[in-house]
């Protein structure tokens, strides 16, 4: 019988009771929303940062990681081929790709710039023209952070053409090459002579991270290795089918490597780069003002509601007490009713949350470029299940809170007096 | 009234005074009241003379600043608040002077409330509540909330409410005053039948002249103190 009391009670006045339930419905909706908001920004920004360079796992040989800044030949795979067949036996592992990276000068005959050199596997690593990135941009049938390098002007690179090279477009830029220029690459062997090749400026390329379209340049790996006097290569990348993947992987290859005494190390996409982890850790920072912000606004709204319930109702108190409710019956019925309220404002708050939120990913948001890349993107906020829960738990955890002092405030009136107030 | 028999209710030396800030105001002065089982008694004196007071201290919903209330032989003074409550929900009914019935519940529900409180299963709860609610001639208005009866309806409904659980008394706090006198009678005479076919023990107060006619006993009230205790 509590709960009917307390469930008409609720309802008694509508009005009211709408807008306290409004208030923490909205709450709720703000969450939800700006929750998947973070969460697909946070998504896009890691996948592209993956898909586009840096890969879920990268392997190198033992020491690379402390000393190969210095020496980076030192360091260097030789036999690739077994460890590759090794990784493709797991499978998580979408594939695995070689590279080898060197620092070099990319000359025009007439500008020559610094630049580092990658030479890379063109069939593994993705990339889609710029035109075909427009397309998806307008129908968002793929999302261009996800695409990985985007091919900007010129044509990808193919296997068997060793010396032709793309530019990242700041690099392409302040060196004022033209797509089908002939260019000079530079860089010392592994010997340590230094050695220079005749290269055709295939195209130019940008991908979600700027520092990289400033100083990066692509080309075959076959190439690169001729450039550099050497059979072996640097690292391999291996990108995964599931990003989530990504640390059991990582355990699993160091098993391996291990048992089979290869002296290799591992390093995954959070090491290479903090900014996703920097960046996450500020949104979060972001996201607990928000929470705050709703969890005082509902704690607020429902205290204002439970408050003047108690005031009104002070004779009904009286002659619930009279009838013989205990003080603990008084307070339970009031901790009732604002959990019901909190119940239901969540309850509205997730469905409104939900359904906003997907008809707002429905048309999507256009963005500018996150800090630090070039892309725009459009935003489709996720449904993220751990927020949707959390504001739910927020809603009930914030009214019961509020509703805590009017409900021992009522349980604590003086019967004789509550029953005088009805005049 | 036998010496063997035990009053149901016996006040003794009852004092009660309020503070109104540094002012003490004595609402009653050393009452001393003995009601017999199944009495039909009557509280009257003019406004202010204490009948609220005095009605509260029996009813255990205020404790006396000095002297003693036993309800059926038992001291209330040491009671704790859940005890009381219990009392209360067990032994004493309540009719008040503006009804107060919770609006938010049906006839039916009000009368059903008392027997929740004591965790009587549903079906028998609703039993004792129709049966009730058909002793007060009210059987066609079970599902009616009280904003839609009237006045002398909802007085039904709340003698129905005192009733359900089987208290030994009730106690109505001028049970007519908001009544016109006609539907003041028709509550009388039912709190009187009540009285004679069940055996529950009333007590009610008023100043109406009127109304203390059909009392079997009156307790004149005045100034804190029962004026002539004899009568
Ligand atoms: N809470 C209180 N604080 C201060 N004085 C009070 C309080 N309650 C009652 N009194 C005073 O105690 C006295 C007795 O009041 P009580 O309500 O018992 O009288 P009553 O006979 O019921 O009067 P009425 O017929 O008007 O209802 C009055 O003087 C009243 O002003
Ligand atoms: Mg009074």
């Amino acid at each position: 019988m509590t709960f009917t009391l307390a469930l008409r009670n609720v309802f008694r006045h509508k009005t009211r009771s709408i807008i306290t339930l409004s208030t923490v419905a909205f709450g709720c909706v703000a969450l939800i929303f700006v929750g998947g908001f973070f969460e697909d920004t946070f998504y896009k920004m890691r996948e592209g940062y993956i898909r586009s360079y840096a890969g879920h796992l990268q392997v190198f040989k033992q020491g690379f990681l402390e000393k190969g800044a210095a020496k980076p030949f030192d360091y260097l795979i030789d036999n690739p081929g077994e460890i590759i067949t090794l990784i493709q036996g797991i499978e998580a592992v979408q594939y695995v790709t070689r590279r080898i990276e060197f620092a070099g000068l990319i000359s025009t005959g007439e500008n020559s710039t610094s630049c580092i050199g990658q030479g890379i596997e063109p069939k593994n690593e993705r990339s889609v023209r710029q035109s075909d990135v427009e397309k998806q941009f307008q129908s968002r049938g793929d999302l261009s952070l996800l695409v990985g390098n985007v091919i900007e002007t010129g044509d990808p690179l193919k296997e068997d053409e060793g010396f032709a090279v793309l530019l990242g477009r700041g690099l392409a830029s302040s060196l004022g090459a033209q797509v089908g220029d002939g260019l000079i690459l530079v860089s010392h062997t592994i010997g340590g002579s230094i050695n220079a090749v005749d290269v055709s400026l295939k195209g130019t390329f940008y991908t979600s991270t700027k520092d990289f379209d400033d100083h990066f340049l692509r080309l075959p790996l076959a190439g690169a290795q001729k450039l550099l006097h050497t059979d072996s290569v640097q690292s391999l990348v291996i990108l995964l089918k599931k990003t989530e993947d990504t640390a059991r992987v990582k355990a699993e290859l160091r098993h391996l490597f291990q048992e089979k005494g290869l002296a290799l190390e591992l390093r995954d996409w959070e090491e290479i780069n903090d900014f996703y982890t920097k960046t996450r850790a500020l949104f979060g920072r972001f996201f607990l003002i928000l929470k705050l912000v709703v969890a005082i606004i509902a704690i607020l709204g429902i205290f204002n509601t439970m408050n003047m319930a108690v005031l009104e109702r002070t004779a009904e108190i009286g002659t619930l007490m009279a009838l013989g409710t205990k003080q603990k019956g008084v307070a339970a019925l009031f901790l009732m009713e604002g959990g019901i309220l909190g119940a239901l404002g969540g309850g509205i708050g997730i469905i409104a949350g939900i359904g906003i939120t997907r008809l707002i990913a429905s048309i999507g948001i256009p963005m500018p470029p996150p800090p630090g890349a070039t892309m725009r993107w459009v935003s489709e906020p996720m449904i993220v299940p751990w927020t949707i829960l959390f504001a739910f738990a927020l809603s009930m955890a914030a009214s019961l809170l509020s509703s805590f002092y009017p409900a021992y405030k009522a349980s604590r009136l003086e019967i004789a007096q509550a029953l005088r107030y009805a005049g | 009234m036998g010496a063997l028999l035990m009053s149901i209710i016996r006040v003794e030396g009852a004092t009660k005074e309020y503070y109104l800030g540094k002012t003490v105001v004595p609402a009653l002065r050393g009452v001393d009241l003995q009601v017999e089982k199944g009495e039909f008694l009557a509280i009257a004196g003019p406004s202010g003379s204490g009948k609220t007071t005095l009605l509260n201290l029996i009813g255990c919903i205020e404790k006396p600043s000095a002297g003693k209330v036993s309800i059926d032989g038992v001291d209330t003074a040491h009671l704790t608040s859940d005890e009381l409550a219990d009392l209360r929900a067990t032994k004493i009914g309540f009719i008040f002077q503006n009804f107060n019935l919770l609006p938010v519940l049906t006839a039916l529900e009000n009368v059903e409330y008392p027997l929740s409180i004591r965790k009587i299963p549903a079906r028998e709860k609703r039993r004792k509540a129709r049966q009730l609610l058909e002793a007060v001639g009210l059987s066609r208005f079970l599902h009616h909330k009280p904003l839609e009866l009237s006045g002398g309806q909802r007085q039904r409904v709340a003698i129905a409410r005192a009733m359900v659980a089987d208290p030994a008394m009730i106690l109505a706090d001028e049970p007519t005053a908001n009544l016109d006198h006609t539907t003041g009678q028709e509550i009388l005479n039912l709190m009187k039948q009540m009285n004679a076919e069940r055996k529950t023990t009333f007590l009610f107060s008023t100043h109406d002249p009127k109304v203390m006619a059909i009392a079997q006993r009156v307790v004149p009230l005045s100034d804190g103190i029962v004026a002539d205790p004899q009568r």
